[in-house]
Parts: structure tokens; sequence; C-alpha cells
């Protein structure tokens, strides 16, 4: 019994931090429509910033972290997506597989394309005990760490003019315009938005396995996609389900999966969404129904 | 206050209108009929920045507006109420409104008069807009361009898909504003209300403006009816 | 202007010889070249045919997947235990069935049986996928990359894990890729221009248009999938060949980008694009590599070493291309490019002029009635009511107009009648069967077919690719749909235009071209919506010519929806007028604009009032 609880919890760790990377995704994808590859760098780049700023406070180089992930989107955007804003959006799916692809190589010239470590404080590696159940620190860590987005991004969401705007765009971004909201600045937001959040995943990332490597946003950024193709392109909520969803399954799979059949996991685990789409072609909820243009 | 020197505007290599002018007046309301397809929605696009003129000139209290970005149109003070109202559905009536205020704080005394106005946005300000009828949410689109206390209010087809009674009540809502001195540039597919209702009337059809004047003159006219069903009546 | 062919002799000599020299002028480059040389250019010519592969799907569906190379790495995987001697197969892959471990076949042998195996593998895969919608297939494609690499990696007893195989027979040289290269490209340009690749190609330009011509999107693309899987396997088994080794990371994410960009960069929908953008990538990549390991550039600068500035460059190069030029080097065209067709004045049709290219529908009499009817059919959109209890009926050989103010729900019930929307209540029925929820391509290939408001032209496609694709899309093979469109465009008197590229013609000859694209399907029905829309006095007239000309020759029931009063009451026997949703009065033109209902639902009662005062 036990150890379905220990393995339900594991799930819900590793599924809530599914949802935030699906969060940084969805985020971008709601306001401009488009599925930003890159995002698995900014990943990246934020854990890096932990292994650069190693010698100072664990809490100020998450705050680098933070910043680094912010300041990287952020310029990216303004670089190399806004020039090609009014693509189709094939177009910018490709044009931010670029980007990623520079970014991960300025990284592997700049640093080294071998993994490196990263300290991370003692606490984190060790558990707790809950009534009977080991829980590691971590994942308590994550799960707080996922309340503490998901409230801030609600905050931002509902109880700011920012925020409000920005869900104005993401419904009808012409309807917005006429209204006085500008298009630069909720978009510039957006990508600030996933970049913070792509900041909060990379320092859960190295807290987790303690390295760092330049190739260490594919299998996530991969993971936010098909969170969202499962939970339904558009939807915030669907994002965070699909990420739930997608963890739950591939960390219960990793616990009950037969051990011959264990290192296939991520194959079980990214073949879901074909299974579902099968099914529901449009994801589990359904693709949000915009309003027409204006 | 807005002026419009041939202005054609073109889609995609199809011009939908072929040189409109059109002159407006401070406190004037004019309305704009005319068959579908005759490019009466397009011509607010182009002064709404929604698309830029292929050629002519949009000009509002001296400034050209060709080329300008909607946001930075919006807050000149000219407001769109679009064709279908296009309330956000996923915000609640008073995010909706929040959405139409001015930055500059002063909202407070401007939503409470909104609210004196539109009795029925203060009693389902909680709930979320796509739970309103057409006649709420068209108010709803009203209220919300008001609030940006615009100099310019443009209104694209309020009476589209609504029940005659509710077309009574948003044209009395109209009315009220008209009396308070608002300035409106008012399209329509219903022509003999809106006739009825602004200073002067242009007509337009295929893309060109067949018939201007004001009420006595339109009535009755059989170009109009011309313009609308061929032939003759 | 020729007669009626899709392409000249000439045109498709020099698409199909110029990209065809490229890769000879490469083999030739890389003979006389040192080994490093010639290793080079034969890696060059095993991606270009990868870059076809992609070229096949990308190219012509206008749909990105980034799968493809797990295609290459099924074939090369394939090809490489095939080929690996029983005793090097032992150690590296004991658990492999006996047969496959002591098989040692040849290289044409061992790469066919990949190519075959890679074709089931993306048709099975393509199954499901391809049924996603247009931006599910790029992740889900990513995602089956990942699979592919997961399951390459992790079972060690077949595939070597992730160290992969070593010792597979290095069978390939210049000469066997340049060869294959070669079929690639004549592969790749012969799907490009065959039915079932134009078929893919409308799909591209306009899904909807498409549909609405009986092509099926799913299955057309499927069918390209799989082609492309096979190019794919072909390519990375030819590629393995040579390097003998290969590793589960061979074909993986850096791959993808790289093949990626070699098509974006020589431009997607072109095959010359594909083979130019290869040459130029690799050449660029090379030349950074070399940089990579510390060199001195032009004898006079020394960079020191820096890993990664060949991903960094050819990323660059990729960005570069998508904001500046992204049709890329060839902006799409073939070597023999598309003619630019004279600078259009307006279609001057010579009135009443019958040629002999009047094209028979292709159809026999149906057995019960021959007509299209609506019953009863409402539509509610959330609470809006836009169709309550339609019902329509519209005969072969009839004109019947459909008018009515803004919103009334005119185009709402022509998208009932075509398939692209269920009515929440109500029937249609053509010729008697109920086709309540068939697709729009189906019903056009039932003799169904619709125009639309908006023309939604296929830009990149020649007039007369254009309309041969209507016919295409409703099964008629690749000649017969040319001599069809040919008919047609003479009907319309649009034969002037035939080479000209649809999307630069003014906007009356697009609206034209789509009724004659719709016309190729030979319907038995024809639905148009607001053909005159924009068009002056006179082109109206001449529209009603045109139409008057093709209800006799073709003997199609067409409904017309129209604002242009003019024209709906010259074309027009009957008048159907809808208002909110219901009809108001079915009647001759004369009946309707006498109507006081009809008056009032356009002008409102104070019109009446004040007009009979």
């Amino acid at each position: 019994m036990t150890e379905l609880v220990q393995n339900l919890i594991d799930a819900v760790a590793l599924g809530s931090l599914y949802a935030l990377i699906a969060l940084g995704v969805t985020v971008i994808y709601t306001v401009m429509g488009m599925m930003n590859f890159a995002h698995g760098e900014f990943i990246m780049l934020s854990a890096y910033a932990l292994y650069v700023l190693a010698g100072l406070p664990f809490a100020v180089a998450v705050g680098g972290a933070l910043v680094t992930g912010v300041l990287i989107a952020i310029a990216a955007e303004r670089v190399a997506f806004r020039p090609v804003r009014k693509a189709d959006l094939s177009a910018q799916l490709v044009t931010s597989l670029a980007v990623a692809t520079i970014l991960q190589n300025i990284v592997m010239g700049a640093v080294d394309a071998r993994p490196k470590s990263v300290a991370t404080p003692g606490f984190i590696s060790e558990s707790t005990q809950l009534g009977g159940v080991s829980v590691p620190n971590l994942e308590f860590l994550t799960l707080g760490l996922t309340a503490v987005v998901l409230a801030c991004l609600g905050w931002l969401l509902y109880r700011t003019r920012a925020g409000l705007a920005m869900r104005a765009a993401a419904e009808n971004f012409e309807m917005a315009r006429l209204l006085g909201v500008q298009a630069d600045r909720v978009i510039a937001l957006s990508f600030a938005v996933s970049g913070a959040l792509a900041a909060a995943v990379g320092v859960l990332l190295v807290m987790q396995t303690g390295q760092v490597s330049p190739t260490m946003g594919l299998t996530p950024v991969l993971v936010g996609f098909v969170a969202v193709t499962i939970g339904g392109f558009g939807r915030m909520f669907g994002a965070v389900l699909g990420g739930l969803l997608l963890g739950v399954i591939a960390s219960l799979l990793g616990a009950y999966l037969p051990e011959s059949l264990l290192p296939f996991r991520d194959a079980f685990v990214f073949s879901l969404p074909v299974a579902i789409l099968i099914v529901r072609p449009h994801g589990l909820l359904g693709a949000a129904t915009g309003e027409a243009r204006v | 206050m807005l002026e419009l020197r041939g202005v054609k505007v073109a889609y995609g290599g199809v011009e939908v209108v072929h040189g409109v002018d059109l002159g407006l007046a401070a406190g004037e309301v004019v309305g704009m009929i005319g068959p579908n397809g005759a490019g009466k929605s397009s011509v607010l696009r182009a002064v709404c920045g929604l698309a830029r003129p292929s050629s002519g000139e949009v000009v509002f209290e001296g400034r050209v507006l060709n080329g300008m970005a909607p946001e930075r149109i919006a807050r000149l003070g000219l407001a769109l109420v679009p064709e279908g109202r296009h309330v956000f559905k996923s915000l609640t009536v008073a995010e909706n409104l929040r959405m139409g205020m001015r930055r500059n704080g002063n909202g407070a005394a401007a939503l409470e008069r909104t609210l004196e106005r539109f009795p029925i946005l203060r009693t389902r300000a909680g709930e979320h807009a796509d739970r309103l009828s057409g006649g709420e949410q068209q108010q709803l689109a009203i209220a919300r361009a008001l609030l940006g206390q615009p100099r310019l209010l443009i209104l694209d087809e309020p009476s589209l898909g609504l029940a005659p009674k509710t077309i009574d009540l948003i044209y009395e809502l109209l009315t009220g504003l008209r009396e308070e001195g608002t300035t409106m540039l008012l399209v329509e597919q219903n022509a003999a209300r809106t006739i009825d209702f602004c200073d002067r009337c242009l007509v337009l059809g295929a893309g060109r403006v067949r018939v201007e004047g004001r009420r006595e003159e339109l009535e009755g006219d059989s170009d109009l009816l011309h313009t609308y069903l061929g032939g003759q009546p | 202007m020729s007669s009626g062919r899709l392409h000249s002799p000439a045109l498709i000599a020099v698409s199909l010889l110029v990209p065809l020299a490229l890769v000879a002028l490469t083999m030739a480059v890389g003979a006389n070249g040192t080994p490093a040389l010639q290793g080079t250019v034969t890696t060059i010519l095993c991606n270009l045919i990868i870059v076809l592969g992609l070229q096949v799907f990308i190219g012509n569906s206008g749909v990105y997947s980034f799968g493809q190379l797990g295609f290459a790495s099924a074939g090369a995987y394939v090809a490489a235990l095939l080929t690996l001697p029983a005793t090097f197969a032992a150690l590296q892959t004991p658990a492999l069935p006996h047969l496959v471990a002591s098989a040692q076949l040849g290289p044409l042998l061992s790469t066919l049986i990949a190519a075959a195996a890679c074709g089931v593998l993306a048709a099975v895969v393509g199954l499901p996928l391809m049924r996603t919608s247009t931006l599910a297939i790029p992740i889900s494609t990513f995602a089956f990359l990942i699979v592919i690499y997961n399951v390459l990696a992790n079972w060690d007893r077949i595939s070597g894990g992730s160290s992969g195989l070593v010792s597979i027979p290095r069978t390939t040289g210049i000469a066997s890729a340049g060869l294959w290269a070669g079929a690639a490209v004549v592969a790749a340009l012969a799907f490009k221009w065959s039915a079932r690749g134009y078929r893919l190609q409308a799909t591209r330009e306009d899904e909807v248009a498409a549909r609405s011509l009986g092509i099926g999107v799913t299955r057309e693309r499927l069918i390209a999938f799989a082609l492309s899987g096979v190019l794919c396997g072909i390519g990375g088994a030819l590629a393995a060949h040579q390097s003998g080794v290969l590793i589960p990371t061979t074909f993986y994410f850096g791959a993808t980008v790289t093949t990626v960009t070699m098509l974006v960069v020589g431009g997607a929908r072109s095959v010359f694009g594909a083979v130019l953008g290869t040459i130029t990538v690799s050449t660029v990549n090379e030349v950074l590599r070399n940089v990579e390991g510390g060199a001195h550039l032009l004898g006079v600068v020394s960079v020191g070493r820096t890993p990664g500035l060949a991903a960094i460059g050819v990323g660059l190069i990729l960005l570069a291309t998508m904001i500046a030029m992204p049709d890329g080097l060839t902006g799409g065209r073939e070597a023999g490019g598309l003619s630019r067709g004279p600078r259009l004045r307006a279609m001057r049709p010579i009135l009443g002029s019958t040629t002999n290219g009047a094209v028979e529908p292709a159809r026999a009499e149906p057995a019960g009635g021959s007509a299209l009817c609506a019953e009863g059919v409402s539509v509610a959109f959330g609470g809006l009511r836009v169709l309550r209890g339609v019902d329509l009926t519209l005969r072969r050989g009839e004109a019947l107009g459909l008018i009515g103010p803004n919103g009334a729900g005119k185009t709402t019930l022509v998208n009932v009648l075509s398939g692209f929307l269920t009515p929440d209540t109500g029937a249609v029925s053509l010729d008697g069967v109920d086709v309540g929820g068939r697709s729009p391509a189906r019903l056009a290939r039932a003799g169904l077919t619709r125009t639309f408001q908006a023309a939604l032209p296929f830009p990149h496609l020649s007039v007369l690719e254009s309309v041969a694709v209507g016919a295409m899309g409703v099964g008629v093979g690749r000649r017969q749909a040319v001599a069809v469109a040919t008919g047609v465009l003479d009907r319309l008197g649009m034969r002037e235009q035939a080479a000209s590229r649809a999307g630069s013609l003014p906007p009356a000859s697009q609206r034209l071209l789509g009724v004659a694209r719709a016309l190729a399907t030979g319907p038995r029905y024809l639905l148009l919506d607001e053909p005159a829309a924009g068009l002056s006095e006179i082109e109206g007239e001449e529209l009603v010519a045109i139409l008057r000309g093709v209800l006799e020759d073709f003997g199609c029931g067409v409904l017309l929806i129209e604002h242009e009063m003019s024209v709906v009451m010259s074309l027009c026997p009957q008048v159907q007028v809808i208002d909110d949703g219901v009809t108001l009065r079915v009647g001759s033109p004369a009946e309707v604009q006498a109507d006081p209902a009809v008056v009032e639902a356009y002008l409102g009662s104070s019109y009446l009032a004040a007009a009979s005062a």
C-alpha cells in the first residue's frame, strides 16, 4: 500500500513538472498560435545559469536562472520571431527550430558538449518521512514550486491589467488591438512568462539530475508539445491536464513496467499521444474555439 | 473630424472599395448603408487600421491614419464596435468593461455613468460574457467602446442578428448618445431605420458611393431600391 | 500556346535534366578528388536522397514532418542487419533471428528490402498521424522520431543499443549513391507532377478548396508520407554502408535540422530546390566543419577550435532563410520554371463560341429523381439560430437564385448542402439518396461541387493545373484531366491564361477560375457563392453569358448566391429569398421584387411606407 502511495506521489510530482513545461509552451501558443521549439533551450539556458553562478548562494543562483530565462525568451522574440510574425505557422515552427539549434550549439561551443555537474543544496537529495511514506524532498519542492508558479500565473492573468490584456489577446488578438492593447507588448510579455516558466523547470531539472548538458532541453520540449497536443491546443487548463497525464503515466510506467521493458519507457510514453489522437484528433479537451477574427 | 479621400481597399489583390469619399464633422451622426458585399465593412476596417488603404487617405482630426497600427488609432480616440460584437467570451462582463477603460485612471466616474446607462451590465457584471444574450452582448460591446471616451464611435451593423424589440432598445441607447453629442459613424444593412436615425446617409453599392443625402432626400428614392434589389420597383 | 499539356516537353526536360546534371557534376567533383572529398561527396548524395524524401512529403503537402529521419534510421538498421557478416551479427546483435543474422545480402537487395520495410512502417505510423490536424502532425512525427531513437538505443540485443553497429560492409560509393540519387530525383518529380501529387499540392495550396473538389486530404498525405519513408529509408541504408558505423544518434535531431534546412534553403516546393539546397548547405557545412577544427581563413585569419560552429552556421542559415527568403533559393519553382503568362486584362470570352472542348459530365443518369433537396434544415451556432427549417429544391438543368440580406443564412445553407456543415435537424438528399453527414470530398465525387465567396485559388499552380486538379479530384486520370481542363478553359475563354500562375490573376479572373475548377469536376449540381462580387457591370454580363452557356452544355443544376441583382435576375427563372433563417418567398424575379415582405426585409417597413406615400 505504501508503495502505491509512494508511486502516486512520484507520479504527481513528475506530472506537475510536465505541467509546468506544457504551460510554458501553451502561453506562447495561445497568444501567437506558434509552438516554440526553442522552449527547450530556454529551459537549458536557465539551467546553465545555475552552473555559471555555482559559487553564489543557491537562492541567488536561482534568481539568476529566472532572469536568464526571461531575458533569453524576450531576446529570441525580438530578434527571431518578430520578423516572421506574419508568416504561416509552419514557417514559425521551423524558425523556432533554427533558434533552438543555434542556442544549443552556442552552449556546446562556449562551454562543452559534455554534461557538467552542478552542486545543489544538500537537503534536496534527502527524503522526509510522511506517515510511513518516504518522500524525496525534491518532490516536495517540485509540488510546492508548481503550486507557487500556478498561483503567480493565476495572479498575473486574473488580477493584473497586463494579464487581462494577455487573456483578451489570446482569445481575439484583433479585437484587443482595437481596444488599445499593444501587440508588441503583449507578445513580449507572453514570452517573458514563458521564459520564467522555463526557468522554473530548468532549476527543478538541475536539482533532479545534478547536472546540465546542452541537449537537456530536447526531451522536455517534446514533453511540452505532446502534453499540449493531447490536452487540446490553446487551452491553459488543457496543457496542465496533458502534462499531468503524461507525467503520471510516465512515472507509473517507470514503477510498474517489467524489467525488460523498462528501457523502453519513453517509447511507450510518447506513443501515447498517437493513441489519444486516434480517438480524439483534437485532443482530450478539443482545441480552444477562438473567436472569429474581427 | 474624419475625412476619407478617395479611399480604395484591396484584399489579396481583390479591390473591394473603388474610391470612397466621406466627411464627418464633430457631433454628426452619419450612416453607411448598402447591400452585403458593397464594401461597408472594408471601409471601416480601413479607418480603424485593420486594413491598409491601397490608395487614398484616411484623415482623423488632421492626422493621416494610413498604415497606423490599430492600437494607436484606438488611442487617438476612435472606437469600433465591430460586426458580430466580439465580446471576449472567456472574460466576465466586468473584465470586458475593464478592457475598454483607458489607463489614465479616471475610469471610475466613466464606469459609473456607463453602468447607469446600461443597467443590465451591472446586474450581470460577474458572469462570463458568453452567457449574455445577443442584445446584451451588443450593449456590452457598446459600453466597452464608450468607456474609452472616444471622440468617434463607429458601429458596424449593431442590429445584425437581433430581434426587432432588441434593436429598438439598442437604438434608444444610440439616440441617447446622439443627444449627448457623441459623433457616430453607423454602418447598417437595414436601410430604413438607419436613414431615419442618422443626420446623413451614404449608400454604398459595389464598392462605390451611389447615393448620398439626408432622410427626406433618401426615403422613397428609387436609386436606393435599385442598389439593393435591381430592376424597377 | 500548347495544345492542352500541363507542361511542355521542353519544360519537363529542363526540370529533369538540370537537377540530374547537378548530381552528375557533384559525382564528377568527387570522383577526381582525394578520398576525403570522395567521402564527403558520397555523404552529400546520401543526404540528397533523404532530403528528396522530405521534399516529397513536406514540399507537396505543406505540412512539416520532423520524423522522417526516423525512417532513415530504420532503413539504415534494416539494411545493415541484413548485410552484416554472420560472425559480427552474433557478436553485436545476439537476439537477431537466425534468418536475418545469417543473411549476408548484397547492397542492392538489402537496400530494396529496407526501402520496402520503411514504406510499410511509414504507412502504419502515418495512418493515425495523418488524421490529426495540421499542427499536430509536426509534433506527433517528432514524437515518432524520439520513439524510434528510444527503441533503437535500448533494444541492445537486436540493434546493438547505444553503441550501435560496426563493421557494416562499406559498399556505398559515389557511383551507387549517385545512381540512387538520380533515381530519387526522377521519382520525386514524377510524383509531384502525377495526379496524386497534384491532389496533394492542392491540399497545400488551399485545403478547403481541395476538399470541395473531391480530394481526400488524409489519404493523399498518407501516400506521400509512405513514399517519403521509402526514400528516407534508402538514403539511410546507403549512408550506413558508406561509413560502416551506425548509431542511433546518426539520424536524430541534428540530422533532422540539417536536412530540413537543406530543403528550406533550396525551396521546399521544388525538387530542384532540394538538390540545390542540399549542395549549398552541405558545402557551407563542410567549410565550417573545417574551420571548427581550427583553421586559417583565407590564409590570413586564424580561428581556434570552435566545436558546434557548423551547426550554428546551419541554424543561422535556416533562420535567415525563414526571415528573408522563405520560399528558398528557387522560390519553389522547378528548373524549367513556370512561365509568366501575359499580364492580364480581364477575360473577354467570345460570346456564343462553342469549341470542340465541350466536356460531357462523365456520369450515367441516376435512377431516382434528379434534384438536390434540403428539407427542414435548421442550424444554430450557440444560441444563435441561423437557419430555421429551410427547404430548397434544385433540379438538374435549372438555375435557382438564392438571395437575402446579410446574415440571413445563405452561405450557411450552402455549407450544409455541400457537406461542410452538419445541420442540427433536417435532411439533404442528392438524386433521392440521403447524403447527410457525407464529407465535401465525397459529395464532390458524387456530383455536387461548390465555389467560395473568397475564390480560394491555388496560388502557386498555373491556371491549367488548377482546373485539371478539379478533374483529378474526382478521380480522373492525369491525361484525361488535362483534356477536361483544356475544354473548360476554352468554354470560359480562359485559354490564353492557361500557363499563368493562379495567384497572379486579377480578382475577377480568380473567381472565374474557381468556377472553371468546379466545372472540371463534371458536377451535376453546382453551387456558386457570389461569383459576381466585385465585378463591373460589363463583367457581370459576361459572367451571365458564360453561366447560361454552362447550363446548356453541362445540364447541371446551378444554385446561385448573389447580391448582384442584375446577375440573379437575368440568369435565374426562379429565386428563393431567405431572411433571418427562413424562406420568405420562392418565385420569379419579378414576383420577388414586387413582394412587400421581401422589400421590407431588405429596406425596412418605413421604406415601403415612404415609397407608397
